[in-house]
C-alpha cells in the first residue's frame, strides 16, 4: 500500500510539472485560460468538498464566499491601486471577511439538520445577491465594473503559473488538514455525529471550523476568479457557483480531494465544447440539462463519483489478487 | 387609506400565491420529511404551461385546468424517478431535488424558449373596483379568493374526511399509521402530486399578476416557500398559510416603505425563527 502511494504521488508531479511547462511549449491562448479557469474551479470545488464530501453538510451558499473574495479584491484593486502588493493584501483581506462571516453563519445555523441549514444557506447567500445588487455604489450591481489587473499578470502565463501554484498549495494544505487527527474528526462526524459526540468530541466546533476552512478557500479562489476576468458583476454570487462546486464535487468524486479537481475539469472542459457545438446544434446551449441529468443520475447510481468509482474498482482488484478481504464498503453520501 | 388598502390586498395577493406553493411542500416534508428543492420548478412549469393551455384554448379556466394536470404528471413522475431512489437519505434527497430543479428549469428554456413571456388578464378579471377613492384590481381580488377556496377546501379535506385523517396521523408518526396497514407510500405519492398541482396552480395564477412569466421564477418563489415552511412549522398546513400571508404582508408593505429590506426582512424573519424556534412558529398540534 504504501509503494502503490508513493507512484500516486510520483504521477501527480509529474502531471503538475507537465502543466508547468505546457505555456511555454503550446502557444494557445484559448487553453492557457481554459486551464486557469479549470486551477480556479478546482480550488473552490476542493473548498466545497471539505463541507459536503468530509464533513457530511449541504451548503447552498458556498457563492457568497466566492463572490466575497471576488470583489474584495476587485473593489481594492479598481478604487485604491492595481499593484501585487494590493493583490495580495485583497486576497488576504477577503479570506478574513470570509472567515469571520462562515464563522457567525456557522456558529448560528450549523446545530440545525441538514436541511434546515440547506434552506438557511441558500436563504443567506440570497440575501448577500440582494446586498450586491443594491450597493450600487460599490459594485455596480449586475452590470458590474472593470479593473486593471496588476502589471505582474499582463502576461497570461504567469497569472496561469500563479493560479496553478495556488491550485496546489492548496491541495497540499487540504491533505493535510483532512488527514490530520481533526479532519478524522470531521469524516467521523459525517459518519455517526451521535457517535461522535459521545466520544466526547463536540460535532459543533468541528463543523463549524470546517465551515471557516471552506469559505476561506473559496475566497481565495474568488479572489483568482475576479483577477482572471478583470470583471466583476452579481453573478459571481448567484447560485449557479454554488452548482458548478456541486456539480463538480459530485461527478469528480464526493469525500476524496483529487475528485473536484477531475470534476472541474471534466465540467469546464465539456461547457467550453457544448457551447462550442451549440453553433451547430441549438440544442447544446442548454448543456445545463446533460449535466442536471448526468448529476442527477451520479446522485443516484455512482454517489462516489468519477475518483470514487476508480479508486473503488483498483482496491476490488487488488483485494481479488491479494486474496484479503475487501475493504468494507464507505458510503460518503 | 387607499394606499394602506393596496398595499394589504396585494401582500395578501402575494402570500396567496407562496401558501399555494407552500402547503405542497410542508405537507411533504411533513409526511416524509422529504424536502423538495424541485417544488420552484413545478410552479415555474404550472405558469408557463397555463399560458400556453390558455393562449392555445382562449379560456383562462382551461389554462389553470392544464397547469394543474401538468403539476400533478410532473409531481408523479419527480416522485417515481427522483424521491423514490433516495428515499430515507437526507442529503441524498437535498442534492438530487436541487438537481431535478436544474434539469426543470432548462427544459422550460428548451421547450418555449429563452425570453420572457407575456400573460394577459383574461378579459373578465382585468380592471378594478371602485369603492369612493379606493381602486382595488379584480385580479388580485380573484386570486386571494382562489387562495383562500383552497384553503378551505383542503382544510375540509384534512379535518374531516379519512384520506386527510390518514395524511394527518402520517404527519405526526408514519410508522404507527403503516402499522395500522395503510400504504403509506401511496398515500406520500397521492400528497406528492397535490402538491406538485397546488405549485402548478400557484404558477399560473402568478402569471397575469406580473404580467410576465420567466423560467427563473420558480427558484425564487421557492426561497419565499421556504421561508413561509420555516416559520409556518413543517408539516403544519393552516401554519403555512398564516406564515405565507405574512411573508406576503412584509413584502407588500417593505416594498414601499423600506424597499432595499423588502427581500431582507423575510429572510432575517426565517433566520430568528430558525435559530429561536425551529419547530416554527405554528406548529402542528399534537
Amino acid at each position: 500500500m504504501k509503494r502503490k502511494f508513493q507512484l500516486n504521488h510520483y504521477l501527480l508531479v509529474v502531471i503538475v510539472l507537465a502543466l508547468v511547462i505546457f505555456p511555454f511549449v503550446s502557444d494557445s491562448r484559448t487553453w492557457t485560460i481554459l486551464l486557469t479557469q479549470i486551477f480556479i474551479f478546482s480550488i473552490l470545488a476542493m473548498s466545497y468538498d471539505i463541507l459536503l464530501g468530509y464533513t457530511g453538510i449541504v451548503s447552498f451558499g458556498h457563492a457568497m464566499f466566492f463572490g466575497m473574495g471576488a470583489y474584495t479584491t476587485a473593489v481594492m484593486l479598481k478604487r485604491i491601486e492595481p499593484t501585487m502588493g494590493m493583490f495580495i493584501l485583497s486576497i488576504g483581506v477577503g479570506m478574513l471577511l470570509a472567515g469571520l462571516i462562515s464563522f457567525f453563519i456557522g456558529l448560528l445555523t450549523l446545530r440545525l439538520k441538514s436541511h434546515f441549514f440547506a434552506m438557511l444557506t441558500l436563504a443567506v447567500s440570497g440575501l448577500f445577491l440582494v446586498l450586491a445588487e443594491k450597493w450600487r455604489t460599490l459594485t455596480q450591481g449586475n452590470d458590474g465594473f472593470t479593473f486593471k489587473a496588476p502589471e505582474f499578470f499582463k502576461d497570461r502565463v504567469m497569472f496561469y503559473l500563479v493560479a496553478l501554484a495556488c491550485l496546489v498549495l492548496v491541495y497540499l494544505f487540504l491533505r493535510r488538514f483532512v488527514n490530520s487527527p481533526f479532519g478524522r474528526v470531521l469524516v467521523a462526524v459525517r459518519e455517526n455525529e451521535q457517535r461522535t459526540r459521545s466520544l466526547g468530541f463536540n460535532p459543533l466546533h468541528y463543523k463549524v471550523i470546517a465551515s471557516v476552512v471552506a469559505g476561506v478557500i473559496a475566497s481565495l479562489a474568488g479572489s483568482l476568479y475576479a483577477v482572471s476576468l478583470r470583471f466583476v458583476n452579481t453573478s459571481v454570487l448567484t447560485m449557479d457557483i454554488t452548482l458548478d462546486a456541486l456539480l463538480m464535487t459530485i461527478i469528480g468524486g464526493v469525500g476524496t480531494l483529487i475528485g473536484p479537481i477531475v470534476g472541474a475539469g471534466v465540467i469546464e472542459l465539456a461547457q467550453h465544447y457544448l457551447s462550442g457545438l451549440a453553433k451547430e446544434y441549438p440544442i447544446f446551449e442548454r448543456w445545463i440539462i446533460f449535466f442536471g441529468i448526468v448529476y442527477i443520475l451520479a446522485v443516484v447510481f455512482f454517489p462516489r463519483g468519477i475518483v470514487g468509482t476508480v479508486r473503488e474498482q483498483i482496491w476490488k482488484r487488488k483485494t481479488k489478487k491479494d486474496g484479503s478481504k475487501p475493504v468494507p464498503k464507505k458510503e460518503v453520501l | 387609506m387607499e394606499l394602506l388598502i393596496n398595499l394589504t390586498i396585494n401582500g395578501l395577493a402575494t402570500g396567496m400565491l407562496i401558501f399555494l406553493l407552500a402547503s405542497g411542500l410542508t405537507l411533504i416534508f411533513g409526511l416524509m420529511s422529504v424536502l423538495n428543492f424541485a417544488h420552484g420548478g413545478l410552479f415555474a412549469w404550472g405558469a408557463y404551461s397555463g399560458v400556453w393551455f390558455y393562449s392555445l384554448t382562449g379560456s383562462f379556466f382551461l389554462g389553470i385546468l392544464g397547469a394543474i394536470l401538468t403539476g400533478a404528471i410532473l409531481g408523479f413522475i419527480t416522485e417515481k424517478l427522483i424521491i423514490t431512489p433516495v428515499y430515507g437519505n437526507h442529503v441524498q434527497q437535498i442534492l438530487i431535488t436541487l438537481g431535478f430543479m436544474l434539469v426543470l428549469t432548462e427544459m422550460l428554456k428548451v421547450v418555449w424558449g429563452p425570453n420572457q413571456i407575456a400573460a394577459k388578464v383574461p378579459p373578465y378579471l382585468a380592471g378594478s373596483y371602485e369603492f369612493g377613492d379606493v381602486l382595488i384590481i379584480k385580479y388580485r381580488l380573484f386570486i386571494i379568493f382562489v387562495g383562500f377556496l383552497i384553503f378551505g377546501i383542503f382544510q375540509y379535506m384534512l379535518q374531516k374526511t379519512k384520506i386527510g385523517l390518514v395524511v394527518r396521523a402520517g404527519v405526526m408518526n408514519k410508522e404507527m399509521v403503516q402499522a395500522l396497514g395503510i400504504n403509506i407510500k401511496r398515500v406520500f405519492l397521492y400528497v406528492f402530486m397535490t402538491g406538485a398541482a397546488l405549485a402548478a396552480l400557484g404558477g399560473v395564477l402568478f402569471a397575469p399578476y406580473s404580467g410576465v412569466i420567466y423560467a427563473e421564477m420558480g427558484f425564487e418563489f421557492a426561497i419565499l416557500a421556504f421561508i413561509v415552511v420555516v416559520i409556518g412549522g413543517m408539516g403544519s398546513f393552516s401554519g403555512s398559510l398564516s406564515a405565507a400571508i405574512l411573508v406576503g404582508l412584509a413584502g407588500s408593505y417593505m416594498a414601499y416603505y423600506v424597499p432595499a429590506l423588502s427581500l431582507a426582512v423575510n429572510m432575517m424573519l426565517m433566520a430568528i425563527v430558525l435559530i429561536f424556534r425551529p419547530q416554527g412558529l405554528f406548529t402542528a398540534k399534537g
